[in-house]
């Protein structure tokens, strides 16, 4: 028997007739609506009727009467499994809800408090003759962008190949003390910054080798920054496939060349972010600056020479004078810290893609 | 065959992992120019076995070694004997296809190269010969430029024959080439071994009797009982092994009563 084979094309039907598995029964989507609207109003109407606090209305009124509803939802659509379902959902979104509401609230309070002392001239100027009370049209916080820059450029020059190196031994070699290695990074990352701080002052602040200076407030975040380099690489480069190191050896490659060649480019992106957490874990490190490299008001440029002014140093000296424009400046300088560190990140994101991810 | 035109020769080859006895007293030749096929049930240590024959065994912290392994007369496991060398002339395939991520289809194939360091004057004629020795060439060689991870699992393992066959080895170790693979490449790769077949000599492990046969000039039975070490327990001509085995087990095995 002959066969004809129908080559004219299936249209797809249109919208969620493609899609059986989504489509929801109009009674379900009703009871969702009820049970997300209902809630919520009864909770305004008391809020208004009573004029009870916000949060107390939250808790007390709102929750409860969510999680009922949801509830009785659960059971509508699911049957008697549905009244977990219904609470999980409920449970989830709100606990969600208020991270982000907490992350939107911080991040909403440095922008508007801090946007109103950003201009080009905040960011331009330095601190010369400026009191705690001048206004905000004269001075800013361009020595102190200046010193944070130089003085965590610094130690994230010196960190990243330790971080690095470390990395190496505890992933790529067959090292005897990977454990004590492990324990001291462990160790490390507990260590408090003011200890660090106060080390570094110790050692050669107040014992009379240097004054402060840039370079003693790069060499007090090095040890905040390793532990957090060295394990995130780790991470890396433990995600590389055995397979690649496996196939760069079987070539006839020495361990460095396959390590450089073929081990590092394939985790390349989970080194930089190895380097960018690091950078995020010391530039608002206050307290070993305040130590070791003190605070300016004039742009130093000398890593070696005398004092030097940071963000974090320059946003708690201002905090703690108590002027009005004195705090406005401090707002102004965190907000310039998290656009330098979202500008950093952002270029650094950009940067390491991959050429084949890059292309697609 | 005599003993002298043996390319790679093993001798008494033992192998234990930490106090694990894996691999016993395996006596193998492989003659020039010639497809030797390693069969046995799995964890019979003929991976293991095939991995001796360029060092790379020696990667797995606990691994240990005892015997002789000859290339050209000379032990490859003898003093001062560097195991980078024995890569350069011992190549190897793996299981699971690992071209370079991060690399193009021109790179993986050049990758031999630059990693041991050395400089290609006519780089564009290797990537062709090299390619067109895998057989791949014709469905590459308009896109050699995009990522070797754009190729399917087929061509991928092709891609990395065609990288070891960059660095023009004499041996070519190949370990269940196919088995992550669609019957249509087996065949393509199959084939592809018959080509290299008079110009090098290529030990390949398999799972496969029928590709065993297909391939194989002559073919080792490995078999691990009851928790001892795996050792050789027929060697001879393919056919011989597949239709007149001497020892029942291999007759067993070899028609599918175990393993």
């Amino acid at each position: 028997m002959e066969k004809i084979i129908d080559l004219s094309p299936v249209a797809r039907p249109v919208g969620r007739e493609s899609a059986p598995w989504s489509r929801i029964q109009l009674k379900t989507r009703v009871a969702v609506a009820f049970a997300s609207v209902v809630p919520a109003i009864l909770g305004l109407t008391v809020l208004l009727l009573t004029g009870i606090d916000f949060m107390a209305m939250l808790f007390a009124v709102f929750l409860p009467i969510q999680v009922i509803a949801a509830a009785l939802v659960g059971v509508l659509v699911y049957g008697r499994r549905g009244v977990l379902e219904g609470l999980l959902v409920v449970v989830t979104i709100f606990c969600a809800s208020f991270i982000v509401v907490l992350l939107g609230s911080v991040l909403w309070s440095v922008i508007a408090n801090g946007s109103q002392a950003l201009s080009w001239q905040f960011i331009g100027q330095n601190n010369y003759y400026i009191k705690p009370n001048t206004s905000l049209e004269y001075g800013g916080v361009g020595h102190a962008i200046i010193g944070s820059l130089l003085i965590v450029g610094t130690s994230t020059l010196v960190t990243v190949p330790m971080g690095l190196a470390t990395a190496v031994y505890l992933t790529e070699t067959q090292g005897k003390t990977k454990g004590l290695i492990r324990t001291l990074l462990q160790a490390m990352s507990g260590l408090p910054s003011v200890v660090s701080g106060l080390f570094i002052y110790a050692a050669f602040i107040a014992s009379g080798i240097t004054t402060y200076a840039g370079w003693t407030g790069s060499l007090a975040l090095i040890p905040l920054m390793l532990p957090t380099v060295a394990r995130v690489s780790e991470e890396a480069l433990r995600l590389v496939p055995q397979e690649l190191r496996n196939g760069a050896l079987a070539l006839g490659a020495p361990a460095w060349r396959a390590f450089m060649l073929v081990t590092l480019p394939a985790a390349r992106s989970g080194m930089v972010t190895a380097v960018l957490l690091g950078i995020a874990r010391v530039i608002g490190e206050t307290a070993p600056l305040v130590l070791t490299t003190f605070a300016a008001d004039r742009t130093n440029l000398n890593l070696f020479g005398g004092a030097m002014a940071s963000l974090p140093t320059y946003l708690f000296g201002f905090i703690s004078m108590g002027f009005d424009e004195s705090i406005q400046r401090a707002w102004g300088a965190a907000l310039v810290i998290m656009i330098l560190v979202a500008i950093l990140f952002t270029t650094a994101r950009l940067a390491s893609r991959t050429r084949t991810t890059a292309r697609k | 065959m005599t003993l002298n035109d043996s390319h790679l020769r093993s001798e008494d080859v033992n192998v234990w992992f930490g106090e694990r006895h894996v691999l016993k007293n395996v006596s193998l030749e492989f003659p020039s120019n010639q497809v030797t096929a390693l069969i046995g049930p799995s964890g019979c240590g003929k991976s293991t076995f095939i991995r001796t024959l360029n060092r790379m065994h020696e990667l797995i912290p606990s691994a240990g070694f005892g015997g002789k392994v000859l290339l050209d007369g000379e032990d490859i496991y003898g003093e001062g004997v560097d195991p980078v060398k024995v890569r350069l002339k011992v190549g190897m395939v793996f299981q699971k296809p690992n071209p370079f991520p991060t690399m193009t289809i021109k790179e993986n194939v050049l990758s031999g190269l630059k990693l041991s360091g050395r400089k290609s004057e006519n780089a564009i004629e290797l990537v062709e010969t090299s390619l067109r020795r895998a057989s791949i060439w014709n469905e590459v060689k308009d896109r050699l430029n995009d990522p070797a991870i754009s190729l399917s699992g087929g061509q991928q393992q092709r891609l990395c024959i065609a990288r070891s066959l960059a660095m023009d080895p004499e041996v070519l170790l190949m370990d269940e080439p196919c088995s992550a693979l669609d019957p249509g490449s087996t065949r393509r790769i199959e084939e592809t071994i018959l080509e290299l077949a008079p110009q090098m000599t290529i030990v390949i492990v398999t799972h496969n009797m029928q590709q065993a046969q297909r391939v194989a000039d002559q073919t080792a039975f490995f078999l691990a009982e009851d928790g001892n070490p795996g050792y050789v327990v027929e060697f001879g001509r393919t056919e011989q092994v597949f239709e007149q085995p001497i020892d029942p087990r291999t007759n067993d095995y070899v028609n599918g009563h175990f393993g």
